[in-house]
């Protein structure tokens, strides 16, 4: 649909992109806008104003992306205008490494849950955060395990047994190729059938 | 609402009335739904062991297994699935992405055992009653395989007989990344490919939008892709998994559009980038750059060996160049493609007819190994009356003399006899000289061998096909000149020996088509004059071709390797690439050891 | 009355829930000081599963988050999924999603029906509303050849159309379902024990439930109108004629059955009139072969408005054949732990059940 009206979505972009220059605001489309933070030390003050000033009072979500090819974390901060009707995604970028934030669960105290997620699944920590160490892992020792470089397969491999009885399965591709004598380079293999 | 809130107390005493009612009663077990997603059921006779359930099983609860009774033939694996019920979720992925549709659901849903191994079960096997109680299951509609091809942008018929230019226009990147994505990567294809090329990875290379990767993948058996690219007989494409319910993966066009990526022989030399060894001393002769010649002289040359071609005709390509028109194989895309290898180090002698620019024994003296990879040059005739008539001819002859550039005079209606590709091909070049052509043909139009993308070709540019019409005779004027073709009309009997049905003559049916040039495609053979009696005395041939190992293509002569048509029955350009690459791994043995 | 507390772990098996989580509770007397949520018992990781799964197997993990109304979990997905390819849903399948939708919500509330009187001794209610929960299960099980995980609602539309017969089924059995409501509030609305034990219960403070993330039922039965459908409006629901209820009273237990009470017939009227606008036509956009299937780069945020509130659901895609991240946040992530630990205090250990009932705790989604 081509005729709708993005007027307050923009309007909301336009104020937080002017009140905060290390900020970058957009519209998506409809009742959602994006706004990426240049700097991790501004973040409370910007929820604090979205809240205060804004009217995004409702904190709809908080989630974490793991880019490890570019070293970092991004961190989304979900918010909810329910007189405006729009949710405001927040984002900001944080070292993979000694990945720190600011807590904020003195401004949203369900964040507190939130935070102690992330901290206990990516390892991210929330200097101030005030709850049990362990939330939904116990007694776990190796790396945070939703980081993409821990390795799922690997874990299962090592830590349990597959039950015996498959060993007779067969790879379609290469019981075709040795029937007709086909020689797959190393080089190609990366193309064939998982 | 005080403490004796009477309603309160009273209201909800009337759920007594319950009592007073007729229960529902199931009984067990309870009948599931037309769509229940219960215990697996195969149609072991229906499936093809490509193993798209076991990929696309999410839990990896899917193997695929020989099972005692089936083998694998062409355009089958042998292999089928085999499910863990332990590991099985049933969301009936593995039915909706089946492309036979022979993988189903059935509604059986209770399954006992105190054997925690039986869980294993082969869907098919392990319940060959099931069939009837099938119920969740894919149709051409519901299934994820995509049955429907990206079509080919072609000319249009009418404007295509106006030139040679190719008919044919290619993919564009979109759509080729688009008929690739339709691959499965089963590798059905690659069995009953000749040569054995790595289709699903080439495909997988291109759908991924990785063109150089493809063209790599490609040139590892095969060094005249562009050719293979746009006139394969495609034998790939009849097993495809998703011809089985419908149109096959275009894996020609596919190929095609890849190596059109690389536009010249410096831009395929620059992305092949092949490893060249170093000399190691051996000289091989190969006679006749085909298809054949062509390959083994690529390979032998990327391993170390000197290598020179002899060829008889001016340019590369053998019957690839001389036989197939230009309007569906351009002479640039063979010459980039004979450019390319003679960069490679392949030395082409070309003009050089052996037996008469050099004798045979020459060459067989002065190398160490002897690839003979001649084409069928000598075309049969009908064997009928008036065959000698002026403005009768044979189709090869004619496409050669076209496709060297020289002209042949036709008049105004020609008829063509015969059904496989060189039939269509003469008829096709016919009519962009502007004939009217008749293609007289034994069988029915079904029955044709050739290509049916080349015979709908014929016909939206306006060849008349006239199917079960057994030639008779040609018939002339006073001057010797070709006047009309008289044939008589056949019915289809059926074979006693139960083949496919032969057309039968009917009495009186006879029928004369006015015409001035008859053309005949009913076949070749090979032309073996330039071989001294000596060594032809000591290799055995069958029916005009040579008897070859079948892995080694050895000669009973062992310095004597054949390939391509003077071996081959299937007389196709990619049989000949695969003769040619398996020559090479014969006479390194030989020479190497 | 002694001064010391007790601990007392209630949990991780017990009737206030469906799934398992423990209770930490300090308790003076029977009443409650402090509560602790514990969950983890059935943490089964499908965020990180779908990282290396491809985008059409990962539609098949995501309805176990929830066991009693897997749908919203589809419909997020599928809809995450669309947002960011762009892809286009025929209209049709709209209509079929929001039908499966509604009678997810209505199964969810019989079974809610059940919970909410089972934890108050009330077991009659739950027979019943489970029994007739189960002609609901029976169209589903026709529908999409599921009882409980239908894997039916899937990117580009649903997976099969209706079978014949099926919309004259749904509305007898919504025929029959508006019979079986005045039973029931006889039984469970009119019945002053219930009234008894759900009013002054479990009391949120109305000024701060937004604050705090109270979505659904609860934040309704603090009588402020918020409902996804009608705040943000996916599928057809913005041509749907229903209405959210404002529910005047304490937001306790009492009013939080109320909303529920009132839904339930909405959804019963929406399931009627998607069954008269329905449109024929496709009902499914074909998605490319899975296996190569690659959705461009891109994220999205989408919510569905489920039985126990808003359901959000935010995907990221690298532009690669398998999702970046699927991050699900289920309304009983801030309704089991932030907003349980605080309403427990000071309420009776009896009621600890009751209220997580009626907050419609669901561990599952909390684990993911």
């Amino acid at each position: 649909m081509d005729n709708i009206n993005l007027e307050k979505e923009q309007q909301l972009a336009d104020i937080l992109s002017s009140d905060f220059t290390r900020l970058d605001a957009k519209v998506v489309r409809e009742r959602r806008v994006e706004a990426v933070l240049k700097s991790n030390d501004i973040i409370p003050s910007v929820l604090l104003f979205a809240k205060d000033k804004l009217g995004y009072i409702h904190f709809s979500h908080m989630s974490c992306v793991d880019w490890l090819e570019e070293g970092e974390f991004e961190v989304i901060y979900i918010l909810w205008n329910p007189e405006e009707k729009i949710n405001l995604l927040i984002k900001v970028r944080t070292d993979r490494d000694n990945a720190t934030l600011p807590n904020i669960d003195y401004i949203w105290r369900q964040a507190n849950t939130y935070e102690r997620e992330l901290r206990e699944m990516y390892g991210i920590e929330f200097p101030g955060l005030i709850a049990a160490k362990e939330f939904i892992l116990e007694d776990w020792q190796g790396m945070p395990p939703m980081r993409r470089d821990f390795k799922t397969k690997e874990y299962v491999d090592d830590h349990f047994f597959h039950r015996p009885g498959r060993e007779d399965a067969q790879d379609v591709r290469e019981t075709i190729a040795n029937r007709s004598g086909e020689e797959i380079p190393e080089f190609a293999k990366k193309f064939s059938r998982k | 609402m005080g403490f004796f809130d009477l309603k309160g107390l009273l209201s909800p005493l009337t759920g007594l009335q319950q009592f007073g009612r007729k229960p529902h009663t199931l009984t067990y077990t309870k009948e599931a739904a037309d769509r229940y997603r219960g215990l697996h059921y195969n149609k072991l006779d229906q499936c093809i062991g490509c193993g798209n359930c076991s990929t696309i099983c999410m839990n990896e609860a899917i193997d695929m297994i020989h099972i005692e009774g089936i083998e694998g033939s062409k355009g089958d694996s042998g292999l089928r699935p085999r499910v863990d019920n332990g590991r099985c979720c049933w969301c009936a992925l593995c039915v909706e992405v089946c492309p036979t549709g022979s993988l189903n659901l059935t509604k059986d849903f209770i399954y006992v055992t105190d054997d925690a191994d039986s869980f294993l079960w082969t869907p098919g096997k392990s319940n060959p009653d099931a069939e009837e109680k099938i119920s969740f299951h894919s149709d051409v509609d519901t299934s994820l395989s995509m049955y429907q091809r990206v079509p080919m942008r072609e000319m249009d018929g009418m404007e295509r007989i106006e030139s040679f230019a190719e008919v044919v226009l290619g993919y564009n990147d979109e759509e080729a990344r688009a008929e690739a994505q339709r691959c499965i990567s089963c590798s059905l294809c690659t069995e009953v490919c000749p040569d054995h090329m790595h289709i699903p990875e080439y495909i997988n290379a291109i759908a991924r939008g990785e063109n150089e990767e493809a063209i790599r993948i490609i040139y590892d058996n095969n060094p005249l892709p562009e050719m293979c690219g746009k006139v394969c007989t495609r034998r790939c494409e009849d097993v495809c998994a998703i011809a089985v319910r419908g149109e096959p993966v275009a894996i020609r066009w596919l190929k095609r559009y890849a190596t059109e990526q690389a536009k010249t022989a410096d831009m395929i030399k620059e992305i092949v980038n092949p490893k060249i060894e170093e000399p190691n001393g051996k000289k091989v002769g190969i006679i006749g750059a085909g298809p054949s010649g062509l390959t083994a002289g690529y390979y032998l040359a990327l391993r170390g060996f000197d290598v020179t071609i002899y060829e008889a005709k001016s340019h590369g390509g053998g019957m690839t160049f001389y036989g197939i028109p230009k309007y569906r194989l351009p002479y640039e895309s063979i010459n980039k493609q004979v450019e390319y290898l003679q960069k490679i180090g392949v030395k082409i002698n070309f003009n050089t007819r052996v037996g008469k620019d050099i004798q045979f024994e020459e060459i067989y003296n002065q190398y160490d190994a002897v690839f003979i990879g001649i084409g069928f040059e000598k075309p049969w005739t009908l064997g009928m009356k008036g065959e000698d008539l002026n403005g009768s001819m044979q189709a090869v002859k004619f496409l050669e003399i076209i496709n060297e550039g020289g002209t042949v005079d036709i008049g105004k209606h020609v008829v063509v006899v015969g059904g496989g590709n060189v039939a269509i091909d003469a008829a096709r070049v016919a009519k962009r000289l502007g004939a009217d052509v008749d293609i007289v043909y034994r069988r029915r139009v079904q029955d044709m061998p050739a290509d049916w993308e080349e015979i709908e070709g014929a016909e939206d540019e306006g060849v008349n096909i006239i199917p079960q019409g057994i030639p008779i005779e040609v018939l002339g004027d006073k001057n010797g000149k070709v006047k009309a073709f008289r044939y008589a009309k056949a019915e289809m009997v059926p074979d006693p020996k139960g083949g496919r049905p032969r057309p039968q003559q009917i009495e009186g049916s006879e029928t004369d088509i006015e015409c001035s040039t008859v053309i005949a495609a009913i076949g070749q053979e090979a032309d073996y004059s330039f071989f001294p009696e000596e060594i032809k005395s000591k290799i055995n041939f069958e029916r005009g071709r040579f008897v070859v190992n079948h892995e080694t293509k050895q000669t009973d002569d062992p310095k004597i390797f054949a390939g391509g048509d003077a071996v081959n029955r299937t007389a196709d350009a990619i049989s000949a690439i695969a003769d040619g690459f398996k020559a090479v791994k014969g006479i390194e043995k030989y020479l190497l050891g | 009355m002694r001064e010391e507390t007790t601990t007392i772990y209630l949990g991780p098996q017990h009737p206030g829930i469906t799934g398992n989580m423990m209770i930490k509770l300090q308790v003076k007397g029977d009443t409650v000081m402090k509560a602790e949520t514990h969950i983890g018992y059935l943490h089964r990781g499908f965020e990180k599963l779908m990282e290396r799964r491809n985008w059409l197997q990962s539609f098949t993990i995501v309805c176990r988050i929830c066991v009693p109304e897997p749908d919203p979990n589809e419909e997020n997905y599928s809809r995450a999924v669309e947002e960011i390819e762009g892809r286009e849903v025929p209209e049709r399948a709209k209509y079929i999603r929001v039908m499966v939708l509604e009678l997810a919500r209505i199964a969810s509330y019989l079974l809610w029906y059940g919970g909410q009187n089972g934890s108050a001794g009330l077991y009659t209610m739950g027979q019943w509303s489970v029994g007739d929960r189960n002609y609901i299960l029976d169209l589903f099980e026709e529908l999409t050849g599921g009882r409980v995980y239908h894997m039916y609602i899937w990117p580009g539309g649903v997976r099969r159309d209706l079978p014949e017969g099926f919309a004259d089924k749904v509305l007898k059995t919504m025929d029959y379902l508006e019979k079986r409501l005045d039973e029931y509030d006889k039984l469970m609305f009119e019945n002053s024990i219930f009234q008894k034990r759900a009013q002054g219960v479990g009391i949120i403070d109305p000024a701060k439930a937004i604050e705090w993330g109270v979505v659904g039922p609860p934040l309704r039965g603090c009588g402020i109108q918020s409902d996804v459908r009608k705040d943000d409006p996916y599928e057809v629901y913005d041509k749907l004629d229903f209405e959210v209820p404002k529910i005047e009273g304490q937001s306790d237990v009492w009013a939080r059955a109320l909303v529920r009470r009132f839904e339930i017939r909405e959804s019963i009227k929406i399931i009627r009139q998607v069954i008269e606008k329905m449109p024929t036509g496709e009902v499914y956009n074909k998605v490319p072969n899975p296996m190569k299937w690659i959705v461009p780069k891109g994220d999205a945020y989408v919510k569905t408005e489920s039985a126990r509130g808003e359901f959000g659901y935010y995907m990221v895609s690298d532009g690669s054949d398998k999702p970046r991240r699927v991050h699900v946040k289920g309304p009983a992530y801030v309704h089991g732990i932030s907003l349980l630990e605080n309403l427990l205090v000071g309420e009776n250990i009896a009621d600890v059940s009751f209220i997580m009932n009626s907050l419609g705790t669901c561990p599952p989604e909390m684990e993911r």
